[in-house]
């Protein structure tokens, strides 16, 4: 048997190349996405590709100048926050409920919409939101994409419940407490790290999807990720904008990423563990 | 509208010309009709429409009507629109369309709103239907319903670059053979430069290759059966497929307008045949500005007979307000909003406007567009508007082409293989009702 | 407390429990129900090319066993499935270690290695596909720099599935490897510390010990990936539409071009419809698999 300590420092070290590896893999491409978009725009597809180059702020300009840019954010930001709002508010509740009843076909049913192709309900709920007159309107698309952050919300938090000791809410109910009393002023609170995963989770996949936006909003609900498609257009193909709003489309999930990262593990892992 | 009105509006001017000026009697005309309303306009996003919208305060200003636009890449505007009329929506009242892709199934599902009694009878004095291009609006009508109203002419035309052409000592190809034996040349001078590119994605090879096969003088379709396989058929798929394999890009097979003109714009290719659209992305830069030469592509056994389509404009059928909907679609194609958006780089689909003097300086301000102009001229005289099989189910038709060019390109089949295959299921495509 | 009043109370109670999972249910019924029972009713439809709609049957389903581009979607499907699903455990367990053992890791560098599946599915399908063009992508420059041979990629029918795994991947394994971290985090510290009194080498600890009690934790994973990646769509809609020829074309990609591209509702639907049966039932087998390893 080696030296202890010897072995010890090779395994450090090996494990710190490995990690080098892993994030060179890892962060090459989102690097190069920005550096592309620092490019004069015809100089993203030159090759060889450079790597010495003046950057410059012009696709941002340009981006800024030839697309309501800002508006669709907002647009992207209301749908967003709308949606994850909605799925906490029905998400706690249940998730809480499915904890303490551990009966869990609520749970598995909002997840049943996950295994549908989305393009399946695209259709059908462009009839359906027509019917009440809501095409174009963000309450369609908060309700589209509440399908996606509910369960998201659910999933996350029905272990953080789990981990809550029983004898807690026992003791409430000698008290004369209500099921629903415990959950606001004694769970929830216990939970605080795993609701926020779930709102960022939540909130970075409806960021993130694209495919109900592109039936259910119009001119002028359309969101950032369902007009980022016009960058690739016939006789106006813009490589350099076109990363540019990549770049900056990518921008609010790698924040909140880099916002919840620590949380994230517990609560991300905890749901997957004992789900 | 009743025949009095009709003559009211067209016949008397034409009497009283001595009298009344033509522009009183374009005044004669209400533009304000619809004032208040909106319409709403499902465009794709390319320059066509881009320049068109470069105008939206003009109209909104003329008419008094509010313009919705609602814009996306072809393919997602498809998506909505294939959603909005499966619902039956009146949410789009005026739609971009491709008549020589969609155009025999939208209209046999009648999505298309009847344009042919409103072009007459609704229609500005200075609106000038005849004006418009004969070959265009014949592309757009289905069983004698005019479905859309054209926008642009395009075709795919050859770009090359003179000064490559010029180092490896070729000429300017005059016929395909010509084209392949210069993409020898060019390949064996330099091999740094891609010798010939062109559309090579399944769905987008289509557009090109219809070019090749007419100039070959082949057809798709004989006696109600596909025909790929025929002489001229295998011709144009070795033919075609040979180029690409043996002078395109390495990964062509999903090139479309996008990798070919970033190639051919970037200075790497040293023939291009790709959309007249692509001109502006193409000069993008100023690079290939002095080194470009424009041509219709070159003639085979039958000529030239160029593919020439447009973008066409039509009314929904489920438009709960046609009428103001026409109003846009005929201040979109008007003689006036053409020539403008002609100054923008899009050729107009009216032999008048291409020959109006301040277009004309326009044109003669560089070389390039002189030469693009007169490959349009080309493609407006000669052209056809078949891209893929005429019938109704043409844009799955595209995929078959596709396929059997990918299947050539890749080495996965031979010749007889991939025609054979091909016309076996376009045949049960065709006799799909 | 009287045994009447506590079944009072146990009733209220469950009263109160089902009202807060009420919400989420009916919402959730609300929103699905429609568009599946529209689905299916669609499904029996048949949309002729010249227009017209009327009752088939089972005609659509029927056309589905005769289609060879459904079988070839299938077969497609189930090749990304598997290719990326084994690169993703692998990889994502093997970072999870890599990241387990790393423990005094500055959060920006932490959020680093998870920010790939925080990104936009569009974002990535364009970053990836500027990066991979075989002409003008930096990937061949590199490739030819360190002297190997340029790939085509994406334009490869023999290369498109690994490369689109590839890219699914990158961005999915950091996925993974947060879930199996967080199992790693949650196995008693005690476990290890009897292994090395045993003097076992880690490799034989990470085989012996590790691994089995981790398998619960991977085979999760595994269910969450498999829904996502039995449906690809969003990498495959923005780089490759299913090509080259049809090389990449899974079921989700080929159902969508059916009903949006072709527009035929009526087959697309009954596409969509087994997809969905496929999804559903490889979820209740692997729920299944889950009970049997689970300790």
């Amino acid at each position: 048997m080696t030296d202890a300590p010897t072995t010890d420092r090779w395994i450090r070290h090996l494990n710190l190349l490995q990690l080098v590896l892993a994030g060179i893999i890892i962060m090459t491409p989102t690097v190069w996405m920005v550096l592309s978009s620092l490019k004069p725009s015809f100089e993203v597809t030159a090759y060889p590709p450079t790597l010495v180059f003046s950057p410059t702020l012009e696709n941002y300009v340009e981006l800024m100048k030839t697309t309501p840019f800002v508006s669709y954010a907002v647009n992207s930001l209301i749908v967003t926050i709308g949606s994850t709002s909605l799925g906490l508010l029905f998400g706690i509740p249940a998730a809480f409920a499915v904890s303490w009843t551990r009966i869990s076909w609520p749970a598995i049913l909002t997840l049943a919409a996950r295994m549908a192709p989305g393009t399946l309900f695209l259709l059908p709920w462009y009839v359906m939101f027509r019917q009440v007159g809501m095409i174009g309107s963000y309450t369609a698309l908060i309700l589209s994409h509440a399908v996606i952050t509910l369960p998201i919300v659910i999933w996350v938090l029905m272990p953080s419940f789990d981990g809550i000791p029983r004898s807690v809410f026992e003791a409430a109910q000698v008290d004369g407490c209500s099921v629903t009393r415990i959950l606001w002023r004694i769970a929830l609170p216990l939970v605080g790290s795993g609701v926020a995963v779930a709102a960022i989770l939540a909130f970075v996949f409806s960021w993130n999807y694209f495919l109900f936006a592109l039936v259910l909003s119009n001119g002028d609900s359309k969101t950032l990720i369902a007009a980022a498609f016009n960058f690739i257009g016939e006789g106006s193909t813009q490589w350099g904008a076109l990363m540019a709003a990549a770049t900056l489309i990518a921008l609010p999930p790698l924040i909140l990423a880099a916002l919840v990262q620590r949380w994230l593990v517990s609560g991300l892992t905890l749901g997957a563990v004992k789900g | 509208m009743n025949a009095r009105m009709f003559a009211a509006r067209v016949a008397l001017p034409v009497l009283a010309v001595v009298a009344v000026s033509a522009q009183a009697s374009a005044a004669d005309f209400d533009w304000k009709k619809f004032q208040g309303k909106t319409v709403t306009f499902l465009a794709n996003n390319n320059p066509v429409s881009q320049a068109l919208l470069s105008y939206k305060a003009d109209f909104e200003k003329l008419t008094g009507i509010t313009l919705k636009v609602d814009g996306y890449q072809e393919q997602q505007m498809r998506q909505r629109l294939v959603t909005v009329m499966n619902a039956r929506s009146d949410e789009v009242d005026v739609f971009m369309t491709l008549p020589s892709r969609e155009g025999e199934q939208f209209a046999v599902s009648g999505w298309y709103a009847d344009l042919s009694a409103m072009s007459k009878n609704e229609a500005a004095t200075d609106y000038d239907l005849a004006g418009l291009s004969q070959a265009l609006l014949k592309a757009g009508t289905f069983s004698g319903k005019l479905t859309s109203m054209p926008m642009n002419i395009e075709g795919p035309i050859l770009y090359y670059r003179t000064d490559i052409l010029k180092k490896c000592g070729v000429e300017k190809p005059a016929t395909i053979k010509d084209v392949e034996a210069a993409a020898q040349k060019i390949k064996a001078c330099d091999s740094t430069i891609t010798p010939f590119v062109s559309r090579g994605l399944k769905p987008a090879v289509a557009y090109t290759f219809s070019n090749m096969l007419h100039n070959i003088g082949g057809s798709y379709m004989a006696n109600g059966k596909s025909n790929l396989c025929s002489p001229k058929g295998k011709e144009t798929l070795d033919t075609y497929s040979r180029l690409l394999r043996d002078y395109g890009p390495p990964g062509v097979v999903n090139y479309s307008f996008q990798q070919i003109s970033a190639l051919y714009r970037s200075g790497r290719a040293a023939m291009s045949f790709e959309s007249s659209n692509e001109l502006r992305t193409v000069m993008d830069g100023g690079e290939r500005l002095k080194d470009t030469g424009l041509a219709p592509f070159p003639a085979g056994e039958a000529g030239q007979v160029p593919t020439a389509i447009g973008w066409g404009m039509a009314v929904s059928a489920y438009s709960k307000q046609p009428s103001a909907a026409w109003y846009f679609v005929q201040w979109a194609t008007s003689p006036e909003i053409q020539k403008r958006m002609a100054l923008q780089g899009i050729a107009p689909p009216r032999p008048a406007v291409a020959n109006d003097p301040e277009y004309r300086k326009w044109i003669d301000a560089e070389p390039v567009r002189k030469e693009w102009q007169a490959a349009l001229d080309v493609l407006a005289t000669k052209g056809s508007s078949e891209v893929g099989y005429p019938i109704v189910a043409n844009p799955q038709s595209r995929e078959f082409i596709g396929q059997a060019v990918q299947d050539l390109i890749l080495k996965q089949k031979t010749v007889d293989q991939a025609c054979a295959d091909a016309d076996k299921e376009l045949d049960a495509l065709i006799a799909q009702k | 407390m009287s045994d009447a009043a506590a079944t009072l109370t146990q009733d209220r109670q469950r009263l109160e429990l089902s009202a807060l999972s009420a919400p989420a249910v009916i919402f959730t019924v609300a929103m699905i129900a429609f568009p599946v029972v529209y689905t299916i009713w669609l499904g029996f439809q048949s949309f002729s090319s010249t227009g017209q709609q009327s009752f088939a049957g089972l005609a659509n389903y029927a056309k589905l066993a005769s289609d060879y581009e459904f079988w070839h979607g299938l077969w497609v499907t189930i090749a990304l499935y598997v290719l990326s699903l084994f690169l993703q455990l692998v990889f994502g367990v093997w970072l999870a270690l890599v990241l387990f053992h790393a423990k005094r890791l500055p959060g920006i560098v932490r959020s680093m290695f998870i920010s790939p599946f925080m990104m936009p599915p569009v974002v990535a399908g364009m970053m990836w596909l500027v990066i991979l063009d075989p002409s003008l992508g930096a990937a061949n420059y590199i490739l030819q720099s360190l002297g190997l041979p340029p790939s085509e990629w994406l334009a490869s029918p023999t290369w498109v599935i690994p490369t689109v795994a590839l890219i699914d991947s990158w961005q999915w394994t950091p996925y993974v490897a947060l879930i199996v971290l967080g199992g790693l985090q949650s196995l008693p510290p005690s476990v290890y510390e009897a292994a090395q009194i045993d003097g076992a080498s880690p490799f034989k600890t990470f085989q012996r010990i590790t691994l089995p009690l981790l398998l619960p934790t991977i085979v999760t994973a595994a269910i969450l990936r498999s829904v996502d990646l039995l449906r690809f769509f969003d990498i495959i809609y923005i780089t490759t539409q299913g090509g080259p020829g049809n090389a990449s074309n899974t079921l989700n990609i080929y159902g969508f071009r059916v009903g949006f591209e072709f527009f035929n509702i009526g087959y697309a639907s009954a596409l969509m419809l087994t997809l969905t049966a496929i999804v559903f039932g490889a979820v209740l087998a692997f729920n299944r698999l889950r009970g049997a390893v689970a300790w």
